[in-house]
């Protein structure tokens, strides 16, 4: 796509640690049209804040982006200067993050916080800033703006903190906006009314969104389209209705099956995914997610799959792929979901029961 | 989907007692100048022996507070809890210790909830210890044996808790639990600290607990999708009160209570076609300050169809049968259905 406003090219970013070297993203490629919505779901440590984080320019020590390229509107924001760059974060590409009282600043007033996006970046005229201001709150959705601008974080609840953290966020009116979990440590009831908003917001304002969340549910009612990651990879992409009702990478399907649905008729058993995600430092070979995939074969263990096309707009990363286990390996009627137990692929010295894996070799690292 | 049917994990037949009868329990924690928050304001319930019964809500509205109270991890200010027919409120020392034997807590934080200076042997083995059931060899063995229960490696008992996963750490807290059979679990939201895929596990676990130990739970969490799927009964709290319990089967298709349906109405669903028709029950405001909660139905300044100034303002409800075991607290139950909209 040429008319992408950012376009991600192999993205590798690592950790340097004391421990070995942490491969958080790998070879990660995905773009973003003008206004789109893209969910990126997966669980701690698959590497979907790393890559926001990349994109952001955040990545700190001992973490470096270590190869590939990121794309905002035809330029390569890793071969830009610190200068160059701070002219974009904050301007063209905004972030909310999951925990609105720890990003913001405890002892400055909310509307001081939101005003200084504006001054930073000279996009909006100085005299209509805190004009400015006050609307955007109002335009989150928080009563009585003109009084809450002057209030300190704390008087402010966790769902109007995130309401306020959306706004400057959406000050300087970005091209893009990157929201990090940003539901995650709210009620359910204000966790609704927050997704309604960037909803609206995402209409109003064009801003794409890239949306960050561990929760299916929140994908499937905010995003168009979906990355699914697994260990520091994208494993699958499609459009929404693909993703949901189609999957074709198992651990796409797998974890749509090992969720708790409220209208789901009760008395059925979760299929969980045994085991736990790899360790970064020391990868499996092969596929990444061969260790827990009850629909692997033998090619798994020394091939990585490339992500390759499935249907239109469909992507995934997979020998088998979800259409071939329902045809050959009885995926519909499964209930063993132990590692190789659809298609009885358990190679020597692989039979080890998923939970008695060794701990201090599976550790996820956390992100 | 394939639906594997498991059997019905309880039998509720009336002629049997109650393993846990909680009767109208109050706790009031003083804030300073004569205030008091009103964490637990009258709450009183039941539980029948091997049942589930979930209690959901969100943040601040008492729910982690009630369990603690039915534990005696805190005193009640006032009320009782009978567990097989004793109220624990009212015992002291020993015969508390010995009482509570039968009581057992999982906690929602793996990570703080265990002792990083023990090894998960002497984790699991400490309450067997602690009333001297059984040591040297005998402990070692039974060790290995809630280890293997719970689906880890029996010859971890020498490791340390930092050894171990989020979602093995919940492994050994349901071990230690399990220690001295006890007949009611309390899982403090068990799994809402846990990654997708390690929740599945993890309950999938306590079910097959729950079979093979006659166990009976009392299921608290946030997420109303994961405990209606354990669950047998919900209990649906709101600023320190009950004000709905229904069976599981009955709580996504018929709801009584107005907050019920706006906690259903938000709850997102992972199906993008579902998901395009939903429509949320917006309620306005914050929830009020337990400090001072509102009059009469303590959601009326928020319900959608409370009729203020009248009833609703001036009347605290009572939960009233509404169904087959569907109680709820609400003067204009007949109308949740059909004046608020969840489906566009």
């Amino acid at each position: 796509m040429t008319d992408a406003i950012l376009e991600v090219r192999n993205l590798s970013t690592h950790f340097f640690t004391d421990d070995g070297e942490v491969k958080a993203v790998r070879d990660v490629s995905f773009s973003i049209a003008p206004g789109e919505t893209v969910g990126i779901v997966g669980e701690s440590g698959c590497g979907k804040s790393v890559t926001a984080m990349s994109v952001m320019g955040l990545v700190g020590r001992p973490g470096k982006v270590v190869g590939g390229e990121i794309m905002f509107r035809g330029r390569d924001l890793l071969k830009l200067s610190k200068e160059e760059f701070r002219n974009i974060r904050g301007r063209d590409i905004a972030m909310i993050f999951q925990d609105p009282l720890s990003s913001m600043n405890p002892v400055l007033r909310v509307g001081y916080q939101i005003d200084e996006a504006m001054y930073a970046h000279d996009k909006i005229p100085r005299d209509q800033v805190e004009r400015r201001a006050i609307d955007l709150l109002a335009q989150v959705r928080v009563s009585d703006a003109a009084r809450r601008i002057r209030q300190f974080p704390h008087q402010f609840s966790g769902g109007m903190r995130q309401r306020a953290m959306i706004a400057m966020g959406l000050s300087n009116k970005p091209d893009l906006l990157i929201a990090d979990e940003p539901t995650t440590a709210l009620d359910v009831t204000v966790q609704a009314q927050i997704l309604e908003l960037l909803r609206d917001l995402n209409e109003q304002t064009g801003a794409a969104i890239i949306l960050i969340t561990h929760n299916l549910g929140v994908v499937a009612g905010l995003c168009k389209r979906v990355l699914v990651m697994y260990a520091g990879e994208i494993v699958e992409e499609g459009t929404v209705e693909q993703i949901f009702e189609s999957p074709q990478h198992p651990y796409t399907w797998s974890l749509l099956r090992s969720v708790p649905r409220i209208d789901a008729r009760r008395g059925h058993r979760l299929l969980s995914i045994e085991g736990l995600p790899p360790d970064l430092i020391d990868l499996p070979q092969g596929c990444k997610f061969n260790p827990r995939c009850p629909f692997r074969v033998e090619r798994c263990f020394n091939e990585s799959p490339p992500i390759e096309q499935v249907a239109p707009a469909q992507y995934a990363a997979c020998w088998v792929t979800m259409e071939r286990a329902y045809a050959e390996m009885g995926a519909g009627d499964i209930i063993d979901t132990s590692p190789g137990a659809a298609s009885g692929v358990h190679p020597a010295g692989r039979t080890l029961p998923a939970a008695e894996v060794p701990a201090a070799l599976a550790e996820p690292v956390g992100d | 989907m394939t639906d594997t049917i498991v059997a019905p994990t309880a039998q509720v037949t009336p002629t049997v007692e109650p393993l846990l009868r909680v009767v109208n329990v109050v706790k009031h924690f003083g804030a300073g100048g004569g205030a008091s928050v009103k964490a637990v304001d009258g709450v009183s319930f039941a539980i029948m022996p091997g049942e589930t019964v979930g209690l959901v809500g969100e943040s601040g509205c008492g729910k982690s507070t009630l369990g603690r109270l039915i534990t005696q991890l805190i005193p009640v200010s006032s009320g009782e809890v009978y567990l097989d027919g004793v109220d624990i409120t009212k015992l002291r020392g020993e015969k508390l210790r010995q009482q509570r034997k039968q009581l057992q807590m999982i906690f929602q934080d793996p990570y703080a909830s265990l002792d990083p200076r023990m090894t998960v042997g002497d984790i699991i083995a400490e309450p067997l210890v602690n009333f001297a059931m059984i040591k040297g060899r005998a402990k070692d063995v039974r060790v290995q044996e809630l280890l293997r229960t719970v689906g880890l490696n029996p010859y971890f008992n020498n490791r340390y808790p930092h050894e171990f996963s989020g979602g093995q750490r919940q492994r050994i807290g349901i071990a230690r639990a399990l220690a001295l059979n006890p007949k009611l679990i309390i899982c403090d939201e068990p799994v809402s600290a846990l990654d997708v895929s390690i929740q599945a596990q993890i309950i999938n676990l306590l079910e097959d607990l729950q079979r093979e130990f006659e166990l009976t739970y009392l299921f608290i969490a946030h997420d109303l999708s994961v405990v209606r799927h354990i669950s047998n009964r919900v209990m649906v709290m709101y600023l320190g009160r009950i004000c709905e319990i229904a069976p599981s089967e009955d709580l996504y298709t018929s709801q009584e209570h107005p907050y019920t349906r706006a906690l259903l109405s938000s709850i997102p669903v992972p199906d993008p076609r579902i998901e395009s028709k939903r429509r949320l029950v917006e309620l306005s405001g914050e929830i009020p300050s337990p400090l001072n909660p509102p009059s009469g139905c303590r959601f009326h300044t928020r319900c959608p169809i409370a009729q203020v100034p009248g009833v609703c303002a001036d009347v605290e409800p009572q939960l009233e049968l509404k169904g087959d075991g569907h109680l709820a607290a609400c003067h204009f139950s007949e109308q949740v259905r059909t004046k608020i909209a969840i489906v566009n």
